[in-house]
């Protein structure tokens, strides 16, 4: 068979099918940026002295700002990721050498769950990285939430970061855990896992795919750069465009 | 039995209190039945007559109840709704669990719900609204709900204890969860054991509940979809495509003939990579690595095809009502073909490699064993059902999107244990990928998407589901808004018969009971 | 002086009684402390001015010329060293005694308690004393009536019926009779009644009455010690002996049948062939592991005692039977080894299982109830009582440095010593009953283990209304008393082997001191007889260390061999507590002085999976964590199925569902019971000659008649 692990982060990943990829914000058209802010369900973007600036937390993959418009967004096929919240903060000191990881689903949809469980597979193998799984929050150094926080596992949730002994980093993945995704108004659910605890990384998608999570991990041990969020593409890593994301649409609009 | 049949044999059994309206359109039979012979009527079109149950769909009226009993049968018999009102204040209802077991959990989630309570029903309660969590009295689908109010004052039963059927000496009751070890969903199971063996396993579920079907009521039909699609992620397309059904239905909307061929093909690759995730989990419970590896780098495969067929591995943010919201190229859809037939020539070697470890044989041959006779009672569904013989599939027994036009298999096994279940999802990814083939070899050339105009009325969508059949039933309002939206999920029903597995085996085989009834707590949860 | 302090003793005694006569309920239990107290120390002194001092008793009493007998009293190191261990034991019973009888007036007729109790002390110390069969005899009676009227008078309504009692009687009155018969065969063989004249004519006796005497001398005595398969009373008096006095009885009238089965086979009647040593060998073995056995899978705390009490005299009596063994095959040495193993651990199970019988009096006086699977959690309330209980439960399981580790160890090492023997047979029983003692000591510590986890850790189940408080200081203080004797037996061995040598040297013919202290302080005398190169290397270990401040021989138990096998086995508890406390004290330093410098120390609560609550129904019970044991062991227990049901509901629903087990002890099924169903079976055909009916009597009057008058007649006048 080979080897199939991906060489990121040494290399970045070309194969097709790895990521959705996020719309990008920038300079567009007038029109464009109003028929844009209205057509996106979850509100993802905003305008800014005339462009659209995109708040990655929000966006739920349901592609109608590129698939049956006439004015599509931009699209950028990265998977890099990991930020760190609003309030750009560094760390005080990186994690050395491996880490245990506990993750935990307050809510999640099944598929960012999913996701996490494809870092074991042989394509991602987070073990070279010396991540870990660990089934005790009294050993993990990191907690990686998915799911918006429902009503019954807010209190599980609590007592899980209690446990967790210092120092602990939190990293809340999909877009459910940062801003509620398409639960966010339901009275059972919260508007993201900061509302239960301070989150130190991001990692935004629906589902954000294995290399994202990965981003994510990485920069929660201070290993990799978290990506600035609202510069459009900015040091991101794009794959070819063979990816038929937005059939029958144009891709780009400058 | 058949429509006709049906209807004069209810007619001639219950004269004044059952009245039957066919509809021939939709395959349907409505029986408007008094509460009197509710539980009889039902109990026969389960127990005699062969009628699957589907759903219970409670809707609060102006001043009465409206419950819908839906039933189906094969081909001829179709779909039976059995309708029953009450009145509002009187808030009761018989209950018919008695005759059709399959409804014990609907209606307890009815009664937490609505606060409709079931005459005869030995369990109402603690079912969604934990009775450590929240207080009586709180309905929060009712018409007048007022989140802020009961979110505010919360008073939880202080002396809340498990519930114990076990009665003997020194018996205790071992819990596992809401967070057990692993990269696990959060349910809560309690373990009735004397030390080695579980006696009774009682899950306690609903951790997840994101109450969606209340989210739903009074959004546009396109908010809805993306409900439809992301509460239950993994078997997004599936959902989705209920959920499109039924406002199809309801709106009159006939698909082309291009829509219907790739809603196939797309289905049918959401149940390969499915099934390829329930045999990597299946491998990874039993312990054995190489078997995990291999299972979790098709599951990877089957993802990228996915993803690079339509951008996102999962395959949201493609139904649209009417059809699909972009078109798949034919080369790429057959470029998909190859490369999930190579898959598939993983999956066969994998299962020639499994059928001769006799270490992983071990841990599930003649564990987790359901009957027939149970499997039917408690209305499981998908390949743990037919695992056991009950083999019921909507793709047969009411064929949607022009299945009946496709040659296929349904396997079925007639062990009912952990093995079996495992053979059946084999045997299922095989026939996955012989509709794929079949079906790109029939793409017509053509547009995607109908137009789309919501009016008012209700109508059930259905879909075998990689997990097993799930309907979705909706109501549209005059605005085309969603007035009631009610989900029966395959995790809910076989997440049912689960303990009916578990007892009497030690705790280690546990985890691995849990991971070949491919249960997920999300889709149940909603 | 010896004779003074046993003079002493009786004298309190009867003072005692006459005393309890006369005063008023309300003082009954401040003066048997009292008087308690000082008729043990009395007895204490006794025995250790023999022992210690060398000196022993003899003295003629009375004659009775009617039963060619005197009755003399007479104190040996064997006597001795059982006064010893009784007056230690009897100490802190007293003030227990005294103490429940203060606390709970109502229950206990104070009087008749104080009576019946200070008059079982003189008997018990009768006993010992006793140097003729008759005067022997008596005393055992008088004890044996003494402590069924103290289970059935003073028992608390709750605890089973006086038929326990009388089953103790009836059982402990087949055993007397056995006895008597072993004593007066060895008196017909020897000509006289006296023990020194029946010793002085063993050798005559053929092998025939050895024999008979040794069967019948193990059945007598061992019915009162507890071995199968004539336990069956043990459990059940236990049961229904009162809080106040189960100490006693599980302390002190043990060591009885013991002392029977030690003087009649290993002082008057030594064994001359290997056979009967392995007999009782593997009788010890068998009752050992029956008993630990169902004390595992028991959660009744009294039971549970009771049947350890079982176990613990089936390694006493494994050891006898070792010494007894290596006495006919003529290796004195070995034998000493053996007969002190047996001895220390008898000491040892009178102080840790009249410990443990204290806590659990105190827990169900507390908590209401002795169900280990209701219990739990208590450590919190009652932390002084859970301290002191768990120096006992230490000690029963045997861990090292308390005392019990001392005693098994020490007779798994005499077993492991059948290297030395020649005959096969006799090596393969003594490996098979050491692989069984070894079994046992493993699931001793798994009863334990569960014993102290089960009632004191944990949640607590018991009702929140329930007040459980620390008791008394009076109950308190007889715990730490012992605990503390449990810790000193354990770690000063090599004071205490000196002291019972004196006891062991005239059984074994060999000298255990010699054998197992080797005398490593420089100071001592014989240090100059232990070769200087042996000596040089245990030098160099640290065995000398302490000789300047401590008397004795040394500190490590030691036993030589050849000049393969310089070292045969060796232990110290001594400097095992040393280097133990000095461990956990670094431990503190580094982790209190230095770890947590830089860190912080933060309380969380306990990690339980995220639940909302975690209940005390969700924690494993006593059944639970013993499951294991009962479901490996199914075949020794045969459970019989009293219920098994299932409830359903509405067809599917499954409400209920009930089973329950009921269990018979294997004794009971194999002897017990069917001896007692051929006895009834027996005497029903009997009655089937009464039926009333007067002309079937007059026919057996005339039948009578005939037979007389025919045997009468055959027989030739003269």
């Amino acid at each position: 068979m080979g080897i199939k692990t991906t060489a990121y982060p040494a290399k970045p990943e070309l194969a097709a099918g790895v990521s959705p990829g996020l719309p990008v914000g920038g300079e567009y058209p007038e029109s464009a940026i109003a028929s844009l802010i209205e057509r996106c369900p979850t509100g993802v973007f905003n305008e800014r002295d005339g462009s659209i600036v995109a708040d990655y937390r929000r966006c739920v993959h349901c592609y109608r700002c590129v698939r049956g418009v006439e004015q599509p967004v931009n699209w950028q096929q990265t998977y890099e990721w990991g930020s760190f919240p609003d309030g750009q903060h560094e760390f005080a000191q990186p994690f050395h050498r491996s880490i245990h990881i506990l993750v935990v689903d307050a809510g999640d949809c099944g598929a960012c769950l999913n996701e996490v469980r494809q870092l074991n597979n042989p394509y991602y193998n987070m073990h070279r990285l010396g991540f870990f799984i660990t089934p005790t929050p009294r050993h993990a150094d990191v907690l990686l939430v998915v799911g918006t926080v429902t009503d019954h596992m807010r209190f599980a949730l609590k007592k899980i970061y209690d446990a967790m002994p210092t120092p602990k980093r939190v990293i809340a993945v999909g877009a459910c855990a940062l801003s509620g995704g398409v639960f966010a108004e339901s009275f059972v659910c919260s508007k993201g896992v900061s509302e239960v605890m301070p989150v130190d990384v991001e990692v935004p998608g629906n589902p954000p795919p294995p290399l994202a999570i990965l981003h994510g991990l990485l920069v929660a041990v201070g290993r990799n750069a978290p990506m600035p969020f609202d510069s459009p593409g900015k040091g991101a890593t794009t794959l070819p465009a063979s990816a038929p994301v937005v059939a029958g649409a144009s891709r780009g609009l400058k | 039995m058949n429509r006709e049949q049906l209807k004069q044999e209810v007619e001639r059994r219950w004269p004044g209190q059952a009245q039957c309206r066919l509809s021939a359109a939709d395959a349907k039979c409505e029986v408007e039945c008094a509460r009197p012979v509710l539980a009889e009527l039902c109990g026969r079109l389960f127990l005699e007559w062969d009628f699957s149950f589907a759903s219970l769909v409670v809707e609060e009226g102006k001043s009465e109840w409206h419950l819908r009993y839906i039933f189906y049968g094969g081909p001829g018999a179709g779909w039976v709704h059995v309708l029953v009102t009450a009145p509002l204040a009187e808030k009761t209802v018989p209950s018919v669990v008695k005759f059709v077991h399959a409804v014990d959990w609907q209606e307890r989630e009815v009664e937490d719900l609505f606060g409709l309570k079931f005459e005869g029903h030995p369990r109402l309660g603690d079912f969604i609204l934990h009775d450590d969590a929240w207080q009586e009295g709180v309905e929060p689908m009712r018409h007048g709900f007022d989140a802020q109010a009961i979110m505010r004052h919360r008073k939880p039963a202080a002396d809340w204890r498990p519930h114990r059927i076990v009665e003997e000496p020194g018996a205790f009751v071992m819990p596992v969860g809401p967070k057990y070890s692993g990269v696990t969903e959060p349910a809560h199971f309690l373990l009735e054991t004397v030390g080695e063996d579980v006696i009774r396993a009682t899950p306690r579920l609903f951790y997840k509940w994101r109450a969606m079907e209340k989210l739903a009521e009074g959004k546009m039909v396109d908010e809805v979809l993306l409900l439809a699609e992301r509460f239950a992620a993994v078997t997004a397309f599936s959902h989705g495509l209920a959920f499109c059904q039924a406002v199809e239905a309801v709106c009159g909307v006939k698909l082309s003939a291009r829509a219907r061929t790739l809603r196939v093909f797309l289905a049918e690759l959401e149940r390969l990579r499915q099934h390829a995730g329930a045999i990597q989990e299946i491998c990874e419970s039993t312990a054995l690595v190489v078997a995990n590896s291999q299972a979790g780098i098709l599951e990877e495969d089957l993802l990228r095809i996915s993803g690079e067929l339509t951008n996102h591995r999962y395959l949201l943010g493609l139904l649209a009502p009417g059809g699909l919201m972009c078109d798949l190229p034919d080369a790429a859809c057959q470029k998909a073909v190859k490369q999930a037939q190579a898959v598939l020539g993983g999956l066969n070697a994998l299962e020639r490699s499994l059928r001769v470890s006799s270490s992983f044989l071990d841990r599930l041959e003649e564990v987790g064993y359901v009957a027939l006779r149970n499997a039917t009672v408690y209305g499981l569904l998908g390949p743990v059902a037919r695992a056991s013989g009950l083999s019921r599939d909507l793709r047969r027994a009411q064929p949607y999107l022009g299945y009946d036009h496709f040659q296929f298999d349904v396997p079925s096994e007639r062990e009912g244990d952990g093995y079996a279940r495992l053979r059946v999802l084999f045997a299922e990814a095989r026939q996955s990928v012989r509709i794929m083939e079949q079906a790109v070899a029939a793409l017509a050339p053509g547009g995607v998407r109908e137009p789309f105009q919501p009016r008012a009325g209700c109508a059930l969508g259905w879909v075998e589901a990689p997990r097993g059949a799930t309907f979705h039933w909706v109501r549209l309002d005059e605005d085309g808004k969603v007035a009631r939206y009610r989900v029966v999920t395959p995790s809910f029903a076989n997440w049912h018969g689960f303990h009916l597995a578990v007892e009497k085996f030690a705790f280690q085989d546990f985890p691995i009971m849990l991971s070949t009834f491919d249960l997920s707590v999300a889709e149940s949860d909603r | 002086m010896t004779t003074l302090w046993l003079e002493l003793f009786f004298a309190l005694c009867g003072l005692g009684i006459v005393v309890s006569l006369i005063i008023s309920p309300s003082r009954q239990g401040t003066w048997l402390a009292w008087v308690g107290c000082l008729a043990a120390i009395a007895l204490i002194l006794a025995g250790a001015t023999v022992l210690l001092g060398g000196t022993r008793l003899h003295c003629s009493l009375w004659s009775l010329p009617s039963l060619a007998a005197t009755l003399t009293l007479r104190i040996d190191g064997l006597s001795a060293a059982f006064l010893c261990i009784t007056g230690l034991v009897l100490f802190p019973a007293s003030i227990y005694a005294g103490n429940q009888l203060v606390s709970q007036p109502a229950r206990h007729d104070g009087r008749v308690f104080a009576v019946l109790l200070l008059g079982l002390y003189a008997s018990i110390g009768l006993v010992f004393a006793a140097g003729d069969v008759v005067l022997f005899l008596l005393a055992w009676e008088v004890m044996s009536i003494l402590c069924y009227l103290l289970i059935v008078c003073a028992r608390e309504r709750a605890n089973g019926h006086a038929a326990s009692g009388y089953l103790l009687l009836a059982m402990g009155e087949a055993g007397t009779l056995a006895s008597a018969l072993a004593f007066l065969l060895l008196g017909v063989g020897a000509g006289s009644l006296e023990f020194g004249a029946i010793k002085a004519g063993a050798p005559t006796l053929g092998a025939g009455i050895r024999w008979a005497v040794f069967l019948l001398s193990l059945f007598g005595f061992g019915v009162k010690a507890g071995l199968v398969p004539v336990n069956s009373w043990l459990p059940r008096a236990y049961l229904a002996a009162p809080r106040a006095f189960v100490p006693v009885l599980a302390g002190a009238t043990l060591n009885l049948g013991l002392y029977g089965i030690l003087r009649v086979n290993a002082d008057l009647l030594p064994p001359t062939s290997a056979v009967p040593g392995l007999v009782v060998l593997v009788i010890g073995t068998l009752s050992a592991l029956l008993g630990i056995l169902y004390a595992t899978t028991d959660n009744d705390l009294k039971l549970m005692l009771a049947h350890s009490s079982i176990e613990n005299v089936g390694i006493i009596v494994a050891g006898f039977g070792a010494g007894m063994v290596f006495v006919a095959t003529n290796h004195p040495a070995l034998a000493a080894i053996a007969f002190l193993a047996g001895l220390y651990h008898l000491i040892n199970h009178s102080l840790y299982k009249t410990l443990l019988f204290f806590g659990v009096g105190t827990v169900e006086l507390q908590s209401g109830t002795r169900d280990m699977d209701q219990l739990g959690g208590l450590i919190k309330w009652m932390p002084l009582t859970a301290l002191a209980f768990l120096a006992g439960t230490l000690g029963i399981a045997a861990l090292p440095p308390f005392n019990g580790f001392v005693s098994e160890w020490l007779t798994l090492q005499t077993m492991l010593r059948s290297a030395e023997l020649s005959s096969t047979a006799a090596k393969i029983v003594f490996a098979l009953c050491g692989a069984g003692l070894a079994l046992t000591a493993a699931l001793a510590v798994t009863c334990f283990v569960k014993v102290f986890a089960m009632s004191f850790l944990g949640m607590r189940r018991l009702d929140e209304e329930r007040q459980v408080t620390e008791p008394r200081t009076g109950t308190l203080v007889p715990m730490f008393i012992l605990a503390a004797l449990c810790l000193s037996f354990g770690v000063l061995p090599t004071y205490v082997i000196p002291a019972l040598d004196p006891a062991v040297r005239p059984l074994a013919g060999g000298s255990a001191t010699a054998e197992l202290v080797p005398p490593f302080f420089a100071s001592h005398p014989a240090h100059p007889e232990l070769p200087a190169a042996f000596a040089g290397e245990f030098h160099d270990l640290g065995a000398q260390v302490g000789q300047d401040i401590l008397p004795g021989h040394g500190l490590v138990v030691l036993h030589r061999g050849g000049k393969e096998n310089p070292v045969v086995f060796a232990m110290s508890t001594s400097y095992t507590l040393v280097v133990l406390a000095l461990l956990l004290v670094l431990t503190y330093v580094v982790i209190r002085l230095w770890l947590t410098r830089k860190r912080q120390l933060a309380r969380r609560t306990r990690w339980d999976g995220g639940l909302r609550r975690l209940l005390p129904e969700m924690t494993y019970t006593a059944t639970g964590f013993s499951n294991p044991v009962r479901v490996i062991f199914d075949a020794v227990f045969r459970p019989t199925t009293v219920e098994d049901t299932r409830e359903t509901v509405a067809e599917h629903f499954r409400t209920a569902i009930r089973r329950e087990k009921e269990r018979v002890h294997l004794v009971d099924r194999l002897v017990f019971q069917p001896t007692r169903a051929a006895a009834l079976g027996f005497a029903r055909c009997l009655a089937a000659m009464h039926h009333g009916r007067i002309n079937a009597y007059i026919t057996y009057a005339l039948l009578t008649l005939l037979i007389v008058w025919i045997v009468f007649s055959l027989v030739p006048a003269s």
